[in-house]
């Protein structure tokens, strides 16, 4: 009796071995990264995007970070976290992801320095432009009054410069 | 654009009048005014000539390396003084409408 008991006991560990855990930092990863593809979607709502950039930047980068945690304790302890294979199929997708948003982040932010642009308190060059229906028009003539509309003289003109179309 | 378009009778009831300026043909924003409903004026500048005055210039950023203008912003008073601007730091990034409204509403002209 004693020996098969003492003989169980000993087996226990081995028989019934501790339910494998599952990796909460691979799935806490895989989170940050779908957050971190959603992110880009942010654009077209309209909240102040100033920021929006660096969240771009930062969440595939935590995303590769918790994933890298998850994926050494896969490896370490495999005994105790699941999620070896699946775990690097998807820190390999957060590395390419990481690798494009930071693409993304320092294009974006390739613009020329404009340090000889007007200041504000400074005066604008003059110019003339044709207007949509080839129409030349100066600045001048941008502040005076419509003659189809009927409007009244603009106080301000806001000179939108934008990349274009084509 | 949208959003300037959307608030054009804000900006018109504050005395501000937009305007857009890129290297687009004159026939290509004439275009882009009819498809998307635009109502403001859309000036030209293939030659980048006002934009190179404004030092706006940003060279081989269009296609087929087509030197092209940066996003900038620019509130002009009738005697031609800048009463604010604005220069994005990410292309990404631009100012509302709102924000363009707020800016002219907090000068006194």
């Amino acid at each position: 009796m004693l020996t098969h008991s003492s003989r169980a006991s000993l087996c226990h560990p081995v028989q019934d071995q501790p339910q494998k855990q599952s990796n909460r930092m691979l799935w806490l990863g895989l989170a940050f990264m779908l957050l971190a593809i959603l992110s880009n979607l942010l654009y077209f709502l309209k909240i102040p995007a100033a920021l929006l950039p660096w969240v771009n930047l930062t969440l595939p980068i935590l995303a590769l970070v918790f994933l890298l945690i998850g994926l050494v304790r896969a490896f370490r302890q495999p005994q105790i976290y699941k999620g070896k294979i699946w775990g690097s199929v998807v820190t390999v997708l957060a590395v390419l992801l990481v690798a494009a948003s930071t693409l993304f982040f320092v294009g974006a932010r390739k613009l020329p320095s404009s340090g000889g642009a007007p200041q504000v308190g400074q005066r604008v060059p003059d110019f003339t432009l044709p207007d949509s229906t080839g129409q030349p028009t100066t600045l001048a003539q941008l502040f005076s009054a419509s003659a189809s509309t009927g409007a009244p003289p603009p106080k301000a003109v806001l000179l939108v410069f934008y990349r274009g179309y084509w | 654009m949208r959003g300037i378009q959307d608030r054009l009778p804000e900006f018109a009831a504050q005395g501000v009048r937009p305007v857009a300026i890129s290297v687009d043909a004159p026939e290509v924003s004439e275009n882009l005014r009819k498809k998307q409903g635009y109502t403001f004026t859309f000036l030209s500048d293939p030659e980048t000539e006002a934009i190179r005055h404004y030092d706006l210039l940003h060279k081989a950023a269009g296609p087929e390396e087509h030197d092209i203008s940066r996003p900038a912003e620019f509130l002009v008073d009738r005697s031609g003084i800048v009463r604010w601007e604005n220069f994005t730091e990410d292309l990404r990034v631009r100012p509302r409408a709102q924000q363009m409204l707020q800016s002219a509403q907090s000068l006194h002209w």
